[in-house]
Formats: structure tokens, C-alpha cells, sequence
């Protein structure tokens, strides 16, 4: 019983990591960016090419990782979606598409299609109550808190997080007092992708890295986004902790179902409360 | 070509279209054209919710696999009749439209996308594992039915004349839907959804209406691609499948029956041949589909129009 809840607190830890990112960009810019999942794999890709440079220390090369999906993401934003962001959201939605199937395939190209597995960075359990837990959950869990903490510094406390705050609950009224909301576009999707980037790398231990891995945690998180309401920085907290739980439960039963689950509780979500965006 | 002579030959469609997919047939195989025309009518029916109401889904091959799994489960659980799989598909179809509809057709871009994405994950999820004691998961399952009248299903040129005379029905039947003051009112939803309510529709209907009908076809032609397989396999439901129908759409020109027909072709003829030749296939249907969001956003089928200086039907956003 210990086990599956610190189980489902490290799966909602990462999944509001990374959903936190995907509320962003999807909250101001109102398109789906497909590009996050790539990002993702991308930089758990990255972390396991890096390990042996800097003498499979974690810590590390989890910040390589992080940090070169920073140029990647830009080049994506200002290529891919800011050219096609004035003529039609679906366009950019399915560039971003396009994106994420080109960069799939290059992961394939260059790594392979073979799922490869990594082993726990801490390799150190504690006893809790007679059950033994890997401490690498909890400092993921701690370390999803303390993002929580900064994401929330940042958002009220400093100018730039207010306008993208401002962007976020209302652009146009964030607009109409004479915010440039656009220009802070880049800003938004290249810290959302160093999200992205960060749940990547601290997921990748826990379950196996594989080309296609970035497709199921997009869903995960974007039903993340929606139960948590959209623009709503602080209900995604709260959804991304209560669907790890859902499917930490739900996994303890019926394993393949676990993330069934989640869509299914999306559904019943938004019909008891239907968006109309 | 002076529009007049186009409108000629537009007056002449159903025999162009029809000697368009025989000379296929005699070029290809039967059996190959038949999923070419299958895959036509799956991109009409998706155009119908993209291309006239604007609304991307990233799911329809849910929609699309339920009426194949609806056609394939019937011969061994209720008959083995192909007109009762058929109406068991097409009720399976708007069901499901029925059921999703009401979450799904309040959404708009992004979201909209999305959810269909999720319940098509769903949707996959209990074909390959939940149920797979009745869909035979993975191996897939088989169906044959019986011979009714002289119609024997079995028959591979029998599958081939009843999918293309549903291919010109549903163009018909969809040809005369979007000229419609329906049809119409869907275009105008997609191009100010707010306006039309201003006018005093109930939009949340009419798109209720709209997604119905395009799942149900989906679901026929889920249906008739059971005909011509004789099996269904999760394949017919996997969701990264997706990409083909959007890139069809788009290849051929959204929003046009024409284009949608176009486009069935020129993606089968695409995704049937060129993967001989190249490696990486999906690099290259990302590269095409970033090519043509970028240059050729009209599609074929827009390029065809210009040429001939006709009035262009479908509308950008």
C-alpha cells in the first residue's frame, strides 16, 4: 500500500513536471505542441548518450540534457511555429505533428528502435513501515514540490511570470492593456520544453527509454492540463498528484488499464464540467 | 480550359471518377483499389468535420476501427449476413459519435485534437487488451460471410463494384449535404462560430450532427474494409495511424470532395510505393506534411482549381 502511493506521487511529480510545461505553451498559445513529446524523449536519448562522458554521474548529465533541448526548442518555436501561427492554429498543430514524427525517426536513426533500460542513478532504498522504497521516487517527489515552489516564485512574484500569468487567463484582456503577450511566445515554449526536458530525464530511470515514449506521456499530460483546467497553473498540481495516484491504483490491479484510466476520468471530467475553448 | 467547359465536365463526375478507379484497377489490382477507394471514403468522411466545419481531429481512426471491429465481431456473434454487419458498423459508428459527441463537438482546435487522440487510445487499448478475448488482440480476427442473393463477398471484383459504388454515393450524398443550407452552416461555423449563434443557431447541434455522420462513415468504411481484408487486426485502430488521414486531407485539399478523393489517392499511391525506395518513412511523411503546411496549403486540388481559374470552393482561416 506504501509502495503504490509513493509510486503514484512519483508519477504525478513527473507528470505535473512535465504537464506544467504543456499548460504553459497550450495555455497562451492555444495549440498542442507535439514537439513537448519530442522534447522528451529527446533529452532522456540525451542523458544516456551523455552518462559515459562525465563518468555516469546523473546529476550532470541530466542538466546537459535539459539544457540542450534549449536551443532545439527555439529553433523549433521560431521556425516551425511562429511562421505558421498567424495563418491557422491547425496548421501549426499539425507542424508540430510533423516535428515530432521527423525527430522520432532521427532517434531511431541514430539510436535505434530497441527500448533501452537505465538503472536507478541512487541505487539506495529506505524501509518504510516494513516497505522497502528506492529513494531516487522520493527525491523526484521532493524535487516536483520544489519545482511547484519556483514555477509559483516565479509566476507571482516576478514581472515576467505575471504576463505570462496575465497571458494565460485572459490574452486579450492582457493584450488590451497593451501587453505584448506574443513576444513572450519563445520565452514561454523554451522554458515549457526545459520542462519537458527535466520529467524526460527524471522518468528515464524508472522505466525504459524507447523512440515512442514521448506519445503516451503527451496524452497523459495534456488529460493532466485538462482535469486541472486550462490556464490554471495550480490545478495542474493538483490533477498531475491525483492521476498519479489514479494510476498508481489502478496499475496495482489491472497494470495495463493504468493509463486508460486516466482518459476515462478525463471523460467523466469534462462531462460533469465541459470546456468550451 | 474556359469554367464553362469545367462545368461540363463536373456535370460528368460520377463516369470520370468511376474510370478513374477502373483504369486503376486494371493498372494496380483489384483488391489494392478497393483499399484505395476504402481510404477515400474514410478521407471524406474526416473532411467533412476538417475541411467544411474546421475542426482537426487527431482519433478518427477510433471511428474507423469500430465499425471494423463492429463488422468483423458479427458474423461469429450475431450473423453472417454482410447487411447485418453493415448496419451493426454504421449504428456502432454513430453511437460512438453519439456517446463522444457531446464532450468531444464543444471543443475547438487544439483540444478538440486532442480528446479524439485520447478516447482513440482508449478505444485501442480495449481492442488489443481488454477484450481481446473477443477481438482475438493482437492475431487479430477473422471474418467471412455468407453469400446473400448474388452477392458473394468473397468474390474480390463483388468487394471492388460495392466499394466504388459507395464511394459515389457517399461524394454524392456529401456532395449535396455541403451544398446544403446544413452545409453551408457548417462552413460558417468554421469560420466564425460565434456569429453563427449571434444568428440564432444552436451550433452545439448542427456539430453534434456534423461528427455523427462523419463517424458513421468512418464506420462504413470500417466496414468495407473488412469486406475486402476479411480480417481485422488492431492496426485498423491504432492510433498513430492518424497521421494518414490528415496527411490525405491535406495533400489533396481540405474542405472539397474532389480534393479529399484526390488526396485518398495520392496518399495510398504515396504510402503503397515510395517506402520501397525510401529508408525512413516517417522523416519522410514529417518533412511532406511540413512542406505542405508551409507552401502548398491549397492542396491538389486547390492547384488543379487555380489552374483552371475556377471559383474556389473551400475557404482558408
Amino acid at each position: 500500500m506504501i509502495g503504490t502511493i509513493v509510486y503514484g506521487l512519483t508519477i504525478g511529480g513527473i507528470l505535473y513536471i512535465i504537464s506544467v510545461g504543456l499548460s504553459l505553451t497550450f495555455g497562451t498559445m492555444r495549440i498542442v505542441n507535439f514537439a513537448h513529446a519530442l522534447v522528451y524523449t529527446v533529452s532522456a536519448y540525451l542523458l544516456i548518450s551523455m552518462l559515459p562522458f562525465l563518468g555516469e554521474n546523473f546529476v550532470p548529465a541530466a542538466l546537459v540534457a535539459v539544457a540542450a533541448v534549449v536551443p532545439l526548442s527555439y529553433v523549433i518555436e521560431r521556425y516551425v511555429i511562429r511562421r505558421l501561427y498567424g495563418t491557422s492554429i491547425d496548421y501549426a498543430i499539425i507542424a508540430t505533428y510533423a516535428v515530432l514524427l521527423i525527430g522520432v525517426d532521427l532517434i531511431k536513426w541514430i539510436w535505434g528502435a530497441t527500448p533501452i533500460p537505465l538503472s536507478d542513478p541512487v541505487n539506495k532504498s529506505v524501509t518504510l513501515l516494513g516497505v522497502s522504497i528506492p529513494v531516487y521516487r522520493l527525491l523526484i517527489i521532493a524535487l516536483s514540490i520544489l519545482m511547484f515552489g519556483l514555477l509559483e516564485v516565479f509566476f507571482r512574484r516576478t514581472i515576467i511570470g505575471k504576463i505570462i500569468v496575465a497571458g494565460l487567463e485572459d490574452k486579450e484582456a492582457a493584450q488590451s492593456i497593451g501587453l505584448n503577450v506574443d513576444r513572450y511566445f519563445s520565452l514561454v515554449f523554451v522554458l515549457g520544453s526545459c520542462l519537458a526536458a527535466l520529467g524526460g530525464v527524471l522518468y528515464a530511470p524508472i522505466t525504459t527509454i524507447h523512440p515512442y515514449m514521448g506519445f503516451q506521456v503527451l496524452l497523459l499530460s495534456f488529460a493532466v492540463v485538462l482535469v486541472g483546467g486550462l490556464g490554471s497553473l495550480r490545478g495542474t498540481f493538483a490533477a498531475a498528484f491525483f492521476l498519479g495516484m489514479v494510476m498508481a491504483i489502478t496499475g496495482r490491479f489491472w497494470g495495463p488499464a493504468a493509463e486508460t484510466m486516466v482518459f476515462v476520468i478525463m471523460a467523466v471530467v469534462l462531462m460533469i464540467k465541459p470546456i468550451e475553448v | 480550359m474556359s469554367t464553362n467547359r469545367w462545368d461540363t465536365l463536373r456535370r460528368f463526375d460520377v463516369i470520370i471518377l468511376a474510370t478513374i478507379f477502373i483504369a486503376l484497377a486494371w493498372i494496380l489490382t483489384v483488391h489494392r483499389t478497393t483499399d484505395f477507394i476504402i481510404f477515400c471514403i474514410f478521407v471524406l468522411a474526416y473532411d467533412l468535420l476538417y475541411g467544411y466545419m474546421g475542426r482537426l481531429s487527431f482519433g478518427h481512426m477510433l471511428y474507423f476501427g469500430v465499425g471494423a471491429y463492429a463488422a468483423a465481431l458479427t458474423p461469429e456473434y450475431v450473423s453472417g449476413n454482410p447487411f447485418a454487419a453493415l448496419a451493426l458498423a454504421l449504428a456502432a459508428g454513430a453511437l460512438v459519435g453519439v456517446l463522444l459527441g457531446p464532450i468531444i463537438v464543444r471543443t475547438t482546435g487544439a483540444c478538440f485534437a486532442l480528446i479524439n487522440l485520447a478516447f482513440n487510445q482508449v478505444g485501442y487499448f480495449l481492442v488489443l487488451i481488454a477484450f481481446a478475448a473477443y477481438t482475438g488482440g493482437e492475431d487479430g480476427k477473422a471474418a467471412f460471410f455468407d453469400k446473400v442473393w448474388f452477392l458473394d463477398f468473397g468474390n474480390r471484383t463483388v468487394v471492388f463494384v460495392t466499394a466504388l459504388v459507395s464511394l459515389l454515393l457517399v461524394s454524392y450524398f456529401l456532395g449535396s449535404l455541403t451544398n446544403s443550407p446544413f452545409g453551408i452552416l457548417l462552413r460558417t461555423i468554421k469560420e466564425n462560430e460565434l456569429r453563427a449563434r449571434f444568428l440564432g443557431y444552436d451550433t452545439y447541434r448542427y456539430k453534434l450532427l456534423a461528427f455523427t455522420i462523419s463517424t458513421s462513415l468512418s464506420a462504413f468504411a470500417g466496414w468495407l474494409s473488412i469486406l475486402n481484408y476479411t480480417y481485422a487486426t488492431p492496426s485498423f485502430i491504432d492510433p498513430h495511424r492518424n497521421v494518414e488521414v490528415i496527411f490525405a486531407s491535406l495533400i489533396g485539399g481540405a474542405g472539397s470532395i474532389y480534393g479529399a478523393i484526390a488526396g485518398g489517392i495520392a496518399y495510398m499511391a504515396i504510402s503503397n510505393y515510395l517506402p520501397n525506395y525510401i529508408q525512413r518513412w516517417e522523416m519522410f511523411l514529417g518533412m511532406t506534411l511540413l512542406l505542405l503546411v508551409f507552401k502548398f496549403q491549397t492542396g491538389i486540388w486547390g492547384f488543379v482549381s487555380s489552374l483552371f481559374n475556377m471559383p474556389r470552393t473551400e475557404e482558408k482561416s
